[in-house]
């Protein structure tokens, strides 16, 4: 089960749609929230078909419309996205609707794009796509249950070209709703001093990130993402790292075979430690990177990640801004990337270069 | 009448989110669907809960739905003539 990244496109806080630099700055933002630099749509979508589409739909939709467009495929054979939230925004805007109109009849708009699948199938409808189209809403393994989907569809037709995604927003009423839990830090906070301030709580975060993966080789492929795992709820870091160990002996390498170790650090003090540890435990010797001061915390980071560590295979060199601890070998071959969502929903993707 | 067909032509593009037309730009007689405007059976949805909303008044039947949203002209006089019935 493995699948070559042919294009990859995300929307995030960072100047990132734009392909042709990869994060040569660092887009800074004060406050516990950061919100997606996004495109002109009607450059993408035309204006008469955008006009309806809440916002998380239009950065997905132009997304997965660059990224075919990037790997030169008009019509995908499965559309698989992976969302927490869904269309957080129009179910905002739905249920405010229901108290102010005093549970008379609504408008449809916003109740029929509040389901989470409506991004998949906008796109699905903007290409005319009437193949396999399924959304995964699994909290913060959302976007790894997408990939493990793509990767078996892809083991069961080899000839398949598979356009998968992860995208949550974050919005007025969920990033209050998200504060009071706790999730978000209290005070003055800045994406540059994430990691510094060993205090509860993070930042919020939000982004859409769309791949075309194929299982044949082509020398337009990016990387390779040689498998996907999830797991919940482990009960310490020794259960966590034998998780690791034995994802990394099914692909015949350990630890040490790493290149990068790009781990879900989200600057909060109460459940970052196990990145430390397993840095101690497992990856000594391993360069690792965080990403989460670049686009947030939210359920489907992952995809994030994976976009920036595929553009790392690619350009076998790790951005500056990432702020990478350790020696980096000549040639970046491996990198895994590790993340947890509130400690509950833990993944792991391992990709290799071409 | 103008007043009325000059707020509904607000109206619509407000509740439709059509933002590459100006309302003024929506001609009286045009066609509101099929035509230019690129609405659908969706938007048909959001007019009725719009005449619903902002004039309490209800399409009876399909059959009258399609008189009534031929144009931005013909909502105008279906909103005129049946406001005067319910006065």
């Amino acid at each position: 089960m493995k699948a070559y990244i042919r294009s990859a496109v995300s929307i995030s806080p960072q100047n990132t749609f734009d392909n042709s630099s990869f994060l040569n700055g660092l887009a800074e933002y004060q406050g516990n929230r950061l919100n997606c630099i996004e495109p002109d749509y009607n450059e993408i979508i035309a204006p008469k078909l955008n006009r309806r589409m809440s916002r998380l739909i239009k950065m997905s939709a132009a997304c997965a419309l660059t990224c075919l467009k990037d790997a030169g495929i008009t019509s995908p054979d499965a559309i698989i996205t992976g969302t927490a939230y869904g269309c957080l925004e129009d179910t905002g805007i739905f249920l405010t609707s229901v108290i102010e109109q005093d549970e008379e009849p609504l408008t449809p708009t916003a109740f029929v794009q509040s389901t989470h699948n409506t991004a998949g199938a906008q796109i699905a409808l903007l290409i005319k796509c009437n193949y396999y189209n399924n959304t995964f809403v699994s909290g913060g393994v959302s976007f790894e249950n997408a990939l493990l989907d793509a990767l078996m569809l892809l083991s069961e037709n080899e000839q398949a070209n598979i356009l998968a995604g992860g995208m949550d927003e974050i919005t007025d009423i969920s990033h209050t709703i998200l504060s009071r839990t706790g999730l978000y830090k209290h005070g003055p906070v800045s994406n540059t001093n994430l990691f510094l301030l060993n205090s509860k709580g993070t930042i919020g975060g939000e982004g859409a990130a769309f791949f075309l993966l194929a299982s044949k080789p082509s020398e337009h492929n990016l990387a390779n993402i040689d498998a996907v795992a999830t797991f919940y709820k482990p009960a310490d870091i020794t259960e966590t790292a034998q998780h690791i160990s034995s994802f990394l002996a099914a692909q015949c390498i350990s630890a040490s075979d790493i290149d990068l170790f790009i781990t879900g650090n989200n600057g909060d003090a109460k459940h970052d430690k196990v990145f430390a540890q397993l840095q101690q435990l497992l990856f000594d010797r391993v360069p690792s990177a965080n990403y989460k001061n670049l686009c947030g915390e939210y359920p489907t980071s992952t995809a994030f990640a994976l976009w920036m560590a595929a553009n790392i295979v690619k350009a076998n060199s790790i951005p500056a801004i990432l702020g990478h601890t350790g020696v980096t070998k000549n040639k970046i071959n491996k990198v895994l990337i590790y993340n947890h969502y509130q400690n509950i929903y833990h993944s792991l993707i391992l990709i290799s270069a071409c | 009448m103008d007043t009325l067909i000059a707020d509904l032509k607000v109206q619509i593009a407000t509740q439709l989110k059509i933002k590459n037309i100006k309302p003024e730009d929506i001609g009286d007689d045009e066609p509101l669907f099929g035509g230019g405007l690129g609405l659908d059976s969706l938007d048909v949805l959001e007019l009725i809960v719009l005449l619903r909303q902002k004039y309490k008044l209800k399409i009876s039947n399909a059959e009258d739905g399609q008189h009534v949203f031929r144009s931005v002209r013909s909502m105008a006089e279906f909103i005129k003539s049946n406001q005067v019935q319910n006065q």
